[in-house]
């Protein structure tokens, strides 16, 4: 039974097309929601379905006319697949202007596939005080403006509402299912990734769906045997080469700070009488995150506390080549876990790498590291 | 051999714009060196962040971009690049950022120094990549960090929000500084900051623009030197009388039928991106040896900041070139093409500036067809020396010259 749940989970996460086609067979409009936080409930409450765009492992050819090749392999092939026809059949594509490669992303999307209409989210960054909350909402307009263009739809608050309660639910779900999964190490980490990865482009109440049977059947399931415990960090760490070589060297993900993992599913909504103001405080609430301003770098102690939380032996940041927010921050991430006396590795990836002996190489060490303390 | 050169050279007349501006830019070095001796609080500041606010609270402010600019013209940027390396940043990272990040960290650097920061001002209307970086200074010499966010703009207008928002994060900055430093915010002292800061940006905007005549009066490296002036000092009263010294020059220059460009200008282009500061001589020379004069760039229009009040200063610095969109950025350029009337358009596609270079593909495309002019890159980096390679430079500007030659000789014949 957990394995059949698993095969969903693979199903949509391997074959995001299929998805795809199922959902505009039935009649649905597709919004493809670029990294790294977007007003996805928006998307969802207009009736369209809102599916993840973080790029897929292939190799850039058609996007080398638009990007140098310094620009992180997530935005370069989001270009590269929808100029190869693979985003065909989808209404728009929102991208949110959280990091200088996404404010690119947007401006070559427009003559690189302009089939899709390109919609902007410009958040604010100073995204704590009173007056960000307008600037926040009056994102949110356009992006309401546009979509009802690029669709025909119209927004309603009072479906926003609903949208928003089942964007916590799933929230919810997915903050227990880390929790579960930390407790049963006998579940891989490539199957843990089928599990996000499955989120970013399912319809979350499917998804919440499915986790509820998951969590029911893996709850009946005995523990395995105790693996080295990891927390993973960065951006996506989703490349099947590299869960392997975790999967092999017997490292259990206990905990994640991943941009496309946790980091999606830690805030949650308030939600109060008007649908548009409690996201945009949700967007304000959120914190510890490489793309989001944060003053004081709370982000490196909330990683360190987690890893400490969870028992966690090792953290294994994943750096994702060219990503300068992550690449600026894993200095001092280092230095804290040192301080902390827990072992720390990095390997970098990206969506074209074929070659993980290096990374093996990395790991293996990380493994002897933490089995000698 | 340089050193030679240097030595030859007669002392610079004092009454001339290039003294006067290279007085200004060490001038604030020393004033903020003076004033930690004092034992005032010194801030480091983001290039583009709004200099009324320090200028009008009187605060000694430092520049980093300028800083990191003038340490990789003057030898130091491999060097300070791979501190900051070997304290782990990645070498992707701006290379403005490693160097500052290494000067933070207490390495050393004679080419320019700098006193060290009690506060740091980051406005990000060029770049979030200047939040990381800000963000690091602020965690690892425990100062506190003011923060003006100027989102990218993805449309052609500012709107209303936006300056609403930004004229918020304003207001609170300078309510942060006058805590933070003790000085107190005067609007009287305000307008005449912006009074002088027009000054300035009028006759800096009137003398880039004398680009028109051809040959045009000056070499557009001179404008390289003389904008670390209009970032840092445009509110200030020297600056305004040293840009209309530089106005003045250049007019003259015209009518006299001479240049700051040596020898025979016979081809016109614009140059885009940062300039090579570890590689200022090689790209200049690989220019003037080919009769190639740089007559304009993005700055001659970047730093128009030119206002009617507090709410049009706002505007004014969503405007700056990286926070607009594609279609706004290329117009601004296609503009300076016509006016100047350029002949080819010289791209450097530069490894630290992820957003400069981002989509600089397809705008120089679309900025080549419409002026009909060729349109030529070559790969390197601001401040980071191992990103360059002068046979490659060398080939494009050929390329370029003999499409630019070929094309006169086209019109000649025809
Ligand atoms: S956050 Fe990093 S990985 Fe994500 S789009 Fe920006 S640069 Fe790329
Ligand atoms: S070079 Fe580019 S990335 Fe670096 S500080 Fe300047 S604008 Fe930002």
């Amino acid at each position: 039974m957990l394995d059949e749940i698993l095969k969903k989970f693979e199903e949509a996460a391997c074959h995001p097309e299929l998805l795809k086609e199922r959902y505009l067979s039935e009649g649905k409009q597709i919004v493809l929601v670029a990294p790294v936080y977007t007003p996805e409930e928006i998307v969802h409450s207009m009736g369209l379905v809102p599916m993840g765009a973080w790029g897929g492992d292939l190799q850039l050819q058609e996007s080398k006319r638009y990007f140098p090749a310094f620009i992180c392999s997530i935005v370069q092939s989001i270009v590269e697949l929808g100029m190869k026809g693979a985003y065909e059949g989808v209404s728009a594509l929102i991208v949110p202007s959280l990091c200088d490669s996404l404010k690119v992303l947007g401006e070559n999307w427009k003559y690189a596939v302009p089939s899709i209409p390109f919609i902007p989210m410009t958040y604010p960054q100073n995204r704590k005080p009173e007056y960000a909350l307008d600037y926040t909402l009056h994102g949110y307009e356009r992006v309401i403006s546009d979509l009802q263009k690029a669709t025909g739809k119209v927004f309603s608050e009072k479906l926003l509402r609903v949208s928003l309660q089942i964007y916590n639910e799933h929230n919810e779900l997915m903050r227990e299912t880390v929790k579960e999964l930390a407790a049963h190490p006998e579940i891989s980490a490539q199957k843990r990734s089928w599990i996000f990865k499955s989120a970013t482009f399912l319809r979350k109440e499917e998804h919440s769906a499915l986790l509820r049977q998951f969590l029911e059947e893996l709850r009946k399931q005995e523990a395995g045997k105790r693996k080295l415990r990891i927390v993973t960090t960065g951006i996506l760490a989703d490349a099947p080469s590299l869960l392997k070589i975790l999967d092999e060297n017997g490292l259990q993900i206990v905990a994640d700070d991943i941009a496309a993992e946790s980091r999606q599913y830690k805030t949650d909504c308030e939600i109060g009488n008007d649908g548009l103001v409690s996201l945009a405080k949700k967007y304000a609430a959120r914190d510890n995150c490489s793309v989001l301003y944060d003053p004081y770098k709370r982000r490196v102690e909330a990683l360190v506390e987690t890893a400490k939380a969870v028992e966690a032996d090792g953290v294994l940041m994943v750096l994702t080549k060219f990503c300068d927010p992550e690449e600026f921050d894993y200095p001092l991430i280092r230095n804290a876990c040192n301080a902390a006396g827990l072992p720390i590795v990095e390997v970098e990836v990206d969506r074209q790498m074929e070659n993980y002996e290096q990374a093996a190489t990395i790991i293996e060490s990380f493994k002897e590291m933490m089995e000698s303390k | 051999m340089a050193e030679e050169i240097k030595k030859q050279r007669p002392a610079p007349d004092p009454n001339s714009a290039k003294y006067k501006l290279n007085m200004i830019a060490k001038k604030a070095y020393d004033d903020a060196f003076a004033a930690k001796e004092r034992g005032e609080l010194v801030g480091w500041c983001s290039s583009n962040f709004p200099v009324e606010i320090p200028e009008t609270l009187g605060l000694y402010v430092c520049y980093p971009e300028n800083q990191a600019a003038g340490i990789a013209a003057r030898g130091g940027g491999e060097r300070m690049c791979s501190i900051a390396e070997g304290q782990g940043y990645s070498n992707d990272i701006c290379a403005y950022a490693r160097v500052s990040l290494a000067y933070a960290s207490g390495a050393p650097a004679e080419e320019q120094p700098m006193p060290l920061p009690d506060y740091v001002l980051c406005c990000n209307n060029i770049c979030n990549c200047m939040i990381k970086w800000y963000e690091n200074l602020s965690r690892e010499l425990h100062i506190p960090m003011i923060m003006i966010d100027i989102p990218f703009n993805p449309d052609y207008d500012v709107p209303d929000a936006e300056v609403t928002y930004i004229k918020n994060q304003f207001l609170d900055a300078i309510k942060q500084l006058e805590e933070i430093t003790g000085k107190k915010w005067s609007w009287d002292r305000y307008r005449e900051v912006m009074e002088i800061s027009g000054r300035t940006s009028r006759a800096w905007l009137e003398a880039t623009a004398t680009a028109k005549y051809v040959p045009s009066p000056f070499n557009g490296f001179d404008l390289l030197n003389h904008m670390a002036v209009m970032v840092t000092a445009r509110g200030k009263l020297e600056a305004a009388e040293a840009m209309e010294t530089l106005l003045r020059e250049y007019k003259e220059n015209h009518e006299k039928g001479v240049s700051t460009y040596r020898g025979e200008e016979k081809h016109r282009i614009m140059f885009e991106g940062i300039a090579c500061w570890p590689w200022l001589r090689v790209t200049a020379h690989g220019l003037r040896d080919r009769g190639i004069n740089m007559v304009t760039t993005i700055y001659a229009d970047a730093f128009g900041f030119i206002y009617k009040d507090f709410d049009d200063m706002c505007r004014v610095y969503a405007k700056v070139p990286n926070a607009i969109n594609l279609e706004y950025a290329r117009d601004k350029r296609i503009k300076l093409c016509n006016d100047n009337h350029v002949e080819g358009l010289l791209v450097h596609t530069n490894r630290s500036c992820k957003l400069w270079s981002g989509f600089m593909y397809e705008m120089s495309r679309q900025i080549g067809e419409e002026c009909d002019i060729p349109v030529v890159s070559f790969d390197g980096d601001q401040a980071d020396p191992r990103n360059f390679s002068e046979a490659q430079y060398d080939t494009r500007v050929q390329g370029l010259t003999e499409i630019m030659q070929s094309r006169k000789e086209a019109q000649n014949a025809g």
